[in-house]
């Protein structure tokens, strides 16, 4: 059972960063939010997303899954207002989603879980260094960079913070101290990255405030955000390019 | 002119030119046209058709006959599966014994109710066995032939005054119940009709002569072509993503007509990457090579390939193979096109290339390295030259996947 309601905006951005990694998920429904654990097609980026009970206007459930194409779900929030409120209403029996935004109501169809690839599993690793900047740096940092490569360096010196990408024969960097950070909890951590990957992540990054950034040498990035005022949370785990040679 | 442009043009008209002077040399290659006597002829089209696209909306259409041919020879004038024994010129002479009997049609009278000669052609396209043909020409058609780089060659055209079809044609119920379905898309029927294991180049032909669909229109030959590997190949791609990933690193290896096909499969999620590398004197690249590269991820091709219509007819074999064995794979392919391929053939040449080379045993290997120098030894283009273009192969070797962090 679900029925909800939920501000427009809040949860086409919330479908965004879920596109990010895949196009079809399965949504874990229970009394205390929504959450979604989804890897892309090639195994490199992970996506983690919960939206708590809070974050709705409106919200009562009990524990269900069902799968959304979130090609369609998006299409459709794209004619709603950004102030609009969404309604939401589960037909366990029809497997039906009944959405109603801005004086129009549509019945989704949904998708047969069992059809989706199952949520994976979450690699726990160590990851000693710990960077907090605000979402608009990253963002920048990341479009210098696809000018020039398509990877991205990212890296703690001393109490410097940097991103790097080199072409052929052109270089850019972005160094960030202490005091152009938010937060920094220093160590030994460089890592590469596909910019394929990082310039979709750092698009619903770029509305954060506060990003954090958890890294290691040749490990994979995680990149947290907070979403809805703290009553959700979307994290990204990102495989590393290793160029041994 | 540019011979870069030519490369990636391959006759389509980029230049502004009203007709490709590559291909305008070609026409008179020598080659033993077909004796017409007076203004009319008889033979079994094997069944096909032509739907041209110069002047589009107006184009130029109409069966294809080969005067005097009978029927139980007439099928392997179409059916590039069969020649791979040929030579370029044995391709060449024995297409070119196939008339155009033009007329020209807009194409939006594909439903066809009105014209009876485009009824005549739709009703001949139906057919999956030759059909006995007789055609009445205003002038006894010109003897010279067309080239294209997605179309097999074909022989004389003439403007058609009426022709007539003097037997049944015999057609497959899948095909008689899709083109009565007015309401199923092209794209839908054509899927359907590939999933009944109905022959490409039937598919092809009662798509570009207009009969499948909701809103029918003549679509030119060689746009219906792509259109239905493009089709098909999608349908497979999203299909084998449920498999699970080959499990060794292998190499496939085969020559077609001059064009040289390394196929290499990884042991990842699909993904397709097709390099083509021209050397000088090939058809289209004049003094210089010319190499060229387009690939897709997991989730396909949203725009048309920079590589024209050789990359979805690359494409759709090595799709069939892998729905064939239940796996998926990131495919990488080094097309390598050798001045031994001196006429355009038309893009089967790929199709039944790669298809061909994937016959053969595979090598396996322990590492990508080892299988690529392997790879590379093989073409006749120095690896420097194409290997930083090949981005599946450095993102195989370098970038790592979650599963490694466990």
């Amino acid at each position: 059972m679900l029925k909800a309601a939920i501000n427009a905006e809040l949860l086409k951005d919330s479908i965004a960063a879920l596109a990010v990694i895949v196009d079809e998920v399965r949504f874990k429904i229970s009394q205390e939010g929504i959450s979604v654990k989804a890897v892309d097609p090639a195994n490199v980026a992970m996506g983690i997303f919960e939206l708590r009970a809070e974050a709705f206007d409106e919200y009562n459930a009990d524990e269900c899954e069902i799968g959304i194409d979130l090609n369609k779900i998006s299409d459709l929030l794209g004619l709603a207002d950004k102030t609009d409120t969404v309604k939401m209403e589960l037909d366990e029996n029809s497997q039906k989603l009944l959405i109603d935004v801005g004086g129009l109501s549509y019945t989704l169809s949904l998708l047969d879980p069992s059809t989706i690839r199952a949520e994976p599993r979450v690699p726990q690793l160590e990851l000693p260094v710990k960077v907090v900047l605000n979402g608009l740096d990253l963002r920048r940092a990341v479009k210098a960079s696809e000018k020039i490569s398509d990877h991205m360096l990212m890296g703690v010196s001393d109490d410097t913070f940097y991103m790097e990408a080199k072409g052929d024969t052109d270089k850019v960097r972005l160094e960030m101290g202490r005091d152009q950070l938010i937060d920094l909890k220093s160590g030994d951590a460089c890592s590469l990255f596909s910019l394929d990957y990082l310039s979709e992540i750092v698009k619903p990054a770029n509305k954060a405030n506060e990003v954090t950034l958890s890294l290691g040498r040749d490990f994979p990035i995680l990149i947290d955000f907070e979403i809805a005022n703290g009553a959700g949370k979307v994290s990204y785990l990102l495989a590393p390019r290793i160029e041994s040679d | 002119m540019k011979e870069e442009l030519c490369i990636k043009c391959k006759g389509k008209g980029l230049c502004g030119r009203p007709r490709c002077p590559i291909l305008e040399n070609f026409k008179s290659v020598k080659s033993s046209f077909p004796i017409i006597s007076g203004n009319s002829i008889f033979g079994a089209s094997p069944p096909a058709v032509f739907v041209g696209s110069y002047g589009y909306p107006k184009v130029s259409a109409g069966p294809l006959i080969p005067p005097f041919v009978k029927s139980k020879e007439a099928a392997f004038l179409e059916e590039p599966s069969g020649w791979g024994n040929l030579i370029i010129e044995d391709i060449i002479s024995m297409r070119s014994s196939l008339v155009r009997a033009n007329t020209t049609f807009n194409v939006k009278e594909a439903p066809g109710k009105e014209n009876p000669l485009l009824l005549k052609a739709q009703e001949l396209a139906l057919s999956k066995t030759p059909v006995d043909t007789e055609a009445w020409f205003f002038k006894a058609p010109k003897q010279e032939l067309k080239f294209d780089s997605v179309l097999t060659p074909m022989g004389p055209a003439g403007l058609v005054k009426n022709f007539e079809i003097a037997e049944n044609p015999k057609v497959p119920k899948k095909v008689d119940y899709l083109v009565y379905d007015t309401d199923a898309l092209a794209k839908d029927a054509a899927l359907e009709l590939y999933r009944s294991e109905v022959a490409p180049e039937q598919i092809s032909r009662l798509f570009s002569i207009g009969l499948l669909g909701k809103k029918r229109k003549l679509v030119p030959t060689r746009w219906s072509i792509t259109a239905v590997d493009d089709m098909a190949g999608k349908a497979i791609a999203d299909k084998i993503l449920d498999y699970p990933p080959v499990s060794e690193i292998s190499l496939f290896s085969g020559t077609h007509f001059g064009n040289h096909f390394e196929i290499l499969l990884l042991p990842r999620s699909y993904a397709f990457e097709l390099i083509e590398t021209w050397l000088p004197k090939t058809v289209w690249s004049g003094d210089s090579s010319w190499i060229g590269e387009d690939r897709e991820g997991p989730d396909g091709k949203k725009q048309y390939s920079s590589l024209a219509g050789g990359y979805y007819a690359a494409r759709l074999p090595v799709l069939e193979y892998l729905a064939g064995i239940k796996r998926q794979a990131s495919v990488f392919i080094l097309r390598e096109i050798t001045p031994e391929y001196w006429a355009p053939l038309g893009v089967w040449v790929v199709r039944e290339g790669v298809r061909k080379a994937l016959q053969n045993p595979p090598e396996t290997f322990p590492s990508i390295e080892v299988a690529v120098s392997k790879l590379a030894g093989r073409v006749r283009t120095p690896k420097t030259e194409w290997v930083q273009k090949a981005r599946m192969l450095s993102d195989f070797r370098f970038q790592t996947t979650l599963d490694a962090f466990f």
